[in-house]
Parts: structure tokens; C-alpha cells; sequence
């Protein structure tokens, strides 16, 4: 159970609390994918501002695009995918030419609840029989679980028919143990609370889908020596009983942010193994890392980071 | 306008932004001063971090307005209140309904009804309609002298905004319309064989199954004329978010993602005509003597504090202090390069206000309230009236 687990997975989707480094864990993996010479796509879900581009290239549109050897990208756009159910759904072509843009059908699909989640879920369901490897970049916990639920729900309320149908079909890959869910999180109390509660929503709203474990992000492990530590409290004493200049004051400040970085981390770990019954892999944090709007120099590094903790694995 | 006359004047104040930015603790934050201000104040929020929630003692279920204690050593003045509430989102779905509803059977119809229920619980989208919903019959009972609303994490700004458009969109009188006709059976031949109709409803038959449109023709059916109090009460939210007494505070933190999605809700929030003071930016990392010298500043103090401790212990802290205020300075500029291009998108009078990254995480009232003072104390940034020389 570890990252080279995670690696073997078809479908991968990937989802956590916003702004944990999502898109980077899931770019990050559709590039092993590629560089292993699978056929592997990482797709975003109906995102307005797509973050895919800044990280992997392409231009965030619905088709897969290719970005590199082996790799392409899209964003899974609602209506393009609900154009594309239809299509496969409905048998007269000519008949859903003419209605689809009806105001009155427009206004009803646009409204009813469920539609947009079906549709894109289907749509996952195909790109899954095109590619080797797909990896989902979902959107933050709620949203997602949102998202997952809508399967059962339209099999409660659906006795029959096509969404009907295709609600069992997700179902199944969803539950195929090729797929996997993977939890991104903070060493950050909140992130953590939210992590752990994510993990009880998911098994509860669609039990068939396995959740690989969690990757714990901007990880600082631990550094200092219990001496170290002790001096570094004996100089933040000094600088409260304000013999140290603003400048001292200021490094002292500087080594007490990085030691709470790592009590925080390791907090986060006991946390997690005492709450969450999934493995945890951790992701080093990389200095003054801004997330995606710094281009795809994070996402090789998270990489390369993940292709490490595989062989390591794979040592041992 | 500063922050301090913004939460003594106005009577809702709407903070937006991604999640894990420290929305709700803003928002608890600035309750916290406004009751200070000697205001009585209702904080509105989705789905608090549970300390948080415990230390002001919210329930998690139920709707229930509880006031915090905010006892001593706060200094609140006589007539200032706090007040939390969670929002329950099923709880507020079904008093909607009670008070739409002509009688109780059609109430008791409309609640059992399975698309109605699959509606108020499960689908994403709910939960920002709930929140307009629940935030307007607070903010016009008259019971708050100011209404702070957390509001849920959005992938799009629109999705928040639009809430309330959506639910009058699926109770629009055409669809309504539409979907009654061929609940009367008789009436369906005559009627849907004919022209588009016809082909509109095989289509969704196709679709959904015949089973599933029968169902929602009951549940249009029970809806026939609640239309307009629905649509009347989407036009109220959207005038209660268009008036001068109302503040949508956009919140981010400075990092990539946040400040990008900070920057569309400035840009959307303009485009709808909403009244936005400006950016609270959370988290700040500052540093104000980039290139210190360890050494110079702190040698001779280590060395003489490090008497008992493992040999080396003084110049190995003293490298890893140099170390770690580099990557702080490093962090610090990204982010000021950062939150300077938000800056170049307020719009004349709009402001940002920064508040740096505490140490330890704000869930108790003292924190807080150490918050809110930073919050109203900070100054305030605007675009371009950075020093000579920074970059921005």
C-alpha cells in the first residue's frame, strides 16, 4: 500500500480541501504515467478558470489535447459532455439536433439538479476506455462528495432508463479496483479535520470506491536537534525580554516558523494515523512555493519526489 | 472606508472567497469587534472548523442562533452582542417550504415529495442557495444590528451569487408550465403530439425515463403556485445585495491560487453592481530585514545561552536561522509580488487589508478578538501607492 499502488491505478481521481495542491499531485501523476509510456490523460472538472495550462500546457479546452509524449489534458466542460451523452443516448440524431436547443429543454437540463454531475461522470467513463491511465483532478471535498453521491441518488430516484443505466456503469468503474481515490491535505489543523471527515463522507455517499490513502503536502520533517530546539527557546525568551535587536528578533522569528512547520507536520501525522485508516505519504515542502501560478517546475518536483518514494517502496 | 467603520455602519457584510483561506475566522473576527462596537451582531456561518465551532459554542444542527459569551475581559459594551448560528441546510429548505406553502397538506406533499428531498440534502448548489435564503430572513427581521455571513467555498464566484437565479430558474413558470400539461392525461394527446412539444417530451423521457417525469410532474404540480413568491423572494436577495448597507468583503490568503480566485470575485462583484470595500488578505508572511547576519545579530547571545548544551549546538542554530530567513524573505516577496498584482485590480476607493500569519491557529474568542483588532488596525494597501522601489 503506497505510492507504487497508487501508480498501478487506471483511474485515479483525486480531490481534498481547497487549495492543498490537487492539481499539482494530479499533474504530477499523469507525468509518471507518460513518462512510463502509458497513454494517460489528467483532466480537470468544469473548471471556469482552468489550471491545468499553467502546470502541464495545452489550452484547457473540452477535447484531450496532447501536452507531451504520451500525455494529454482536458477540462471536463458540463454542457460539451451533456452534447456528448445525448449523442450516444439518444438514438435519432436529428432528434436531439432539434431540441437541444430548446429553450424550454435548455432551461431543464440547466436546472435539475443532478444533470451536470451525471453527464460529467459519464463523460469520465469514457475517457476511462481511451486512455491507459486517467487522473481526475476533482473539485475541494464537499463539492466532490456532491459530485460521487449523484450515482446513488439517481439510482433511488431513477427505476429505469438511460441515466439510470449509466449510473450503474459509473458505479461500477468506480468500484473496479483499478480505481482509486487519493486524499490531499496540509499539516494544518483544519485541513486535517476536514481530511478525516471527507474520509467518513466518501465511504458513506459511495461506499464502492476505494480510497488509496492520503498524501500529506508541504510536509517539514523534522530538523532540529532537541538542544537546537532548546536554545531556539532560549533565544525567543531573550528576544521577549527585549535584549535582541529587531533584525535578531526577526531570525528567531524566522527559525520558530520553520520548528512550528514541523510540529505541525508531525501533529498532522498523528492525527491522521490515529484517525484515518489509510496509508499517509508525505510531500516535502519546497520553499517559497506559490502552487500552480509558478509553471510546472513544482509539478517535476513532486514528481520526481513520488518516483523516489515508489522505488524506496519497491526497496524495501 | 476602513474596516472599523465598515462593521459599525453596515448591516451585512458577506465574506466570499476560496476555501482555507480563513473566511469564517474573518468573519467570527470582525462579530467579534462589531460587538465590541457595542452593535448586536449575528455571525452566519456554513460549516465551521469544529473548535472554532465549539469555542463559540455553535450547534451543529438545527438552525439555532446561540449567543456567545463574551464575557470580561473583552470589554464588550452594554448592547453588545454576539451571536453564531450554523446554517442547517435541510432545516432552512423545509421552513422555506412551510412558508410558501398555502396549506399544510400541500407543505406535507412538497416535503415527501423524493426530487424535492434528493433537492434540499444532496446536490451541490443547494447549500449556496439555503444560505441567500436563510441570510435574507435574518438580515430583514430586524433582530441584528449587522449580519456577518461566511459563505460556502466556491469553485466559481458565480456559483454563490447565483444561487438564488438557479432555484427560480427550475421553478420558471415555462417549465412549470410545461410539465403540468401533461400531467392531466387527457389533455397530454391532444396537446404534446403536436409540433416540438411533442418531440421535447419523448426526448426527455429518453432521458430520464418515464417513471422519473411523472414524478417531477407531482412535484411541478405541487409547486404550481409558489412560483412567484419564490421568484419575489430572488429579486429581494438580489436588491438586499445591492444595497449600500450591504459589504461583499472578498478574502484571500497570498498564495497563487487564492489571490487568482480573490482577483475574479473583485472583477465579478464589479461586474453585478455588488458594493465591495475591498481585499482582507490572511496569512501574510513579512519580513522587514531581509540578508540579516546570524552572526552579528545573535552570536555572542547563542553562544553564551548554549553554555550547557551539546558541543556546535550555537553555530548549527545560528546557520539554520540564517537558513530560514532566507526562505521566509524568499516566501515574503513571492507573495508580495503577488498580492501587488491584486492590488493593480481594486478600483478606485477600494482598499486591501493585510493581517500576518499567527502562530498557532485561531480557535478560541482571545484569539479572535487578536485577530480583529490586527484586522482594524491594518493599513490599508491600494494600488499604486507603494513605496519607491518595491516591487508591486
Amino acid at each position: 500500500m503506497g505510492v507504487a499502488e497508487l501508480l498501478d491505478k487506471k483511474l485515479v481521481l483525486v480531490t481534498g480541501k481547497g487549495g492543498v495542491g490537487k492539481t499539482t499531485l494530479a499533474a504530477a501523476l499523469g507525468l509518471l504515467h507518460a513518462e512510463a509510456g502509458r497513454r494517460t490523460l489528467v483532466a480537470e472538472v468544469d473548471v471556469l478558470h482552468p489550471s491545468l495550462p499553467a502546470v502541464l500546457g495545452g489550452s484547457g479546452g473540452y477535447e484531450p489535447e496532447p501536452v507531451a509524449r504520451h500525455l494529454s489534458t482536458c477540462n471536463i466542460l458540463w454542457r460539451r459532455a451533456l452534447e456528448d451523452w445525448l449523442d450516444e443516448t439518444v438514438p435519432v440524431q436529428r432528434l436531439v439536433r432539434l431540441v437541444l436547443h430548446n429553450r424550454i429543454v435548455q432551461l431543464f437540463l440547466d436546472a435539475t439538479p443532478g444533470v451536470r454531475e451525471t453527464v460529467i461522470l459519464a463523460r469520465i467513463h469514457s475517457l476511462a476506455e481511451r486512455f491507459d491511465r486517467v487522473v481526475v483532478d476533482l473539485p475541494a471535498s464537499g463539492h466532490a462528495v456532491s459530485m460521487l453521491r449523484v450515482p446513488h441518488i439517481a439510482r433511488t430516484l431513477l427505476p429505469s432508463g438511460p441515466i439510470r443505466e449509466r449510473s450503474e456503469a459509473v458505479l461500477a468503474l468506480l468500484g473496479e479496483p483499478d480505481t482509486a481515490c487519493a486524499l490531499v491535505a496540509l499539516p494544518e489543523e483544519m485541513v486535517v479535520n476536514e481530511t478525516v471527515e471527507l474520509v467518513g463522507r466518501l465511504a458513506e455517499a459511495i461506499p464502492e470506491l476505494r480510497p488509496w490513502g492520503v498524501v500529506l503536502n508541504r510536509a517539514s520533517p523534522p530538523s532540529l536537534s532537541d538542544d537546537e530546539r532548546r536554545l531556539l527557546d532560549r533565544l525567543r525568551a531573550a528576544v521577549e525580554e527585549g535584549g535582541v535587536s529587531a533584525a535578531g528578533a526577526e531570525l528567531v522569528a524566522a527559525g520558530r516558523w520553520e520548528a512550528g512547520l514541523e510540529e505541525a507536520t508531525r501533529r498532522a501525522l498523528d492525527r491522521l494515523a490515529a484517525e484515518v485508516d489509510l496509508p499517509v505519504s508525505t510531500l516535502v515542502r519546497l520553499g517559497a512555493e506559490g502552487g500552480w501560478g509558478e509553471g510546472d517546475r513544482v509539478v517535476r518536483q513532486v514528481a520526481r519526489s513520488l518516483r523516489r518514494q515508489a522505488l524506496r517502496e519497491a526497496a524495501r | 472606508m476602513s474596516l472599523a467603520a465598515l462593521i459599525r455602519e453596515r448591516r451585512l457584510v458577506v465574506c466570499v472567497g476560496s476555501g482555507g483561506v480563513g473566511k469564517t475566522t474573518t468573519a467570527a473576527a470582525l462579530g467579534v469587534q462589531a460587538a465590541k462596537a457595542g452593535r448586536k451582531v449575528l455571525v452566519l456561518t456554513i460549516d465551521p472548523a469544529r473548535r472554532l465551532a465549539n469555542s463559540l459554542g455553535i450547534p451543529r444542527f438545527g438552525n439555532e442562533q446561540v449567543r456567545v459569551d463574551l464575557a470580561g475581559p473583552l470589554g464588550v459594551p452594554p448592547g453588545g452582542e454576539l451571536w453564531a448560528m450554523m446554517l442547517d441546510n435541510r432545516r432552512t429548505a423545509d421552513d422555506l417550504i412551510a412558508r410558501v406553502a398555502p396549506t399544510p397538506e400541500r407543505r406535507d406533499r412538497i416535503l415527501n415529495n423524493r426530487i424535492y428531498r434528493a433537492i434540499a440534502d444532496n446536490i451541490a448548489g443547494s447549500q449556496d442557495y439555503m444560505a441567500t435564503e436563510k441570510l435574507y430572513d435574518l438580515s430583514v427581521s430586524g433582530d441584528y444590528d449587522l449580519v456577518v455571513l461566511d459563505t460556502p467555498p466556491v469553485k466559481n464566484a458565480l456559483d454563490f451569487l447565483e444561487a438564488p437565479g438557479r432555484l427560480a430558474r427550475f421553478l420558471d413558470r415555462r417549465i412549470m408550465r410545461w410539465f403540468l400539461t401533461p400531467y392531466d392525461e387527457k389533455r397530454v394527446f391532444g396537446r404534446l403530439m403536436l409540433g416540438t412539444s411533442a418531440v421535447v417530451f419523448r426526448l426527455l423521457g429518453v432521458i430520464f425515463g418515464r417513471e422519473f417525469l411523472a414524478e417531477l410532474s407531482e412535484f411541478f404540480f405541487q409547486f404550481r403556485d409558489l412560483y412567484d413568491g419564490f421568484r419575489e423572494r430572488h429579486g429581494a436577495v438580489e436588491r438586499l445585495f445591492r444595497d449600500p448597507g450591504t459589504a461583499f468583503l472578498v478574502v484571500c490568503s497570498p498564495e497563487a491560487p487564492s489571490v487568482e480566485v480573490g482577483g475574479f470575485f473583485l472583477r465579478e462583484l464589479a461586474e453585478r453592481g455588488m458594493p465591495c470595500p475591498g481585499v482582507v488578505i490572511n496569512q501574510r508572511h513579512r519580513v522587514r530585514h531581509a540578508g540579516a547576519d546570524p552572526e552579528a545579530e545573535l552570536g555572542a547571545l547563542a553562544r553564551a545561552r548554549a553554555a550547557d548544551l551539546a558541543p556546535h549546538t550555537a553555530p548549527r542554530l545560528l546557520a539554520r536561522l540564517g537558513a530560514a530567513h532566507g526562505r521566509l524573505a524568499a516566501l515574503a516577496a513571492a507573495e508580495d509580488a503577488r498580492v501587488g498584482r491584486l492590488l493593480a485590480e481594486l478600483a478606485p476607493g477600494q482598499r486591501a487589508w493585510s493581517v500576518p500569519r499567527l502562530e498557532g491557529e485561531v480557535h478560541d474568542l482571545r484569539a479572535l478578538d487578536r485577530l480583529g483588532r490586527l484586522l482594524l488596525a491594518a493599513e490599508a494597501e491600494r494600488w499604486p501607492a507603494a513605496p519607491p522601489g518595491e516591487r508591486l
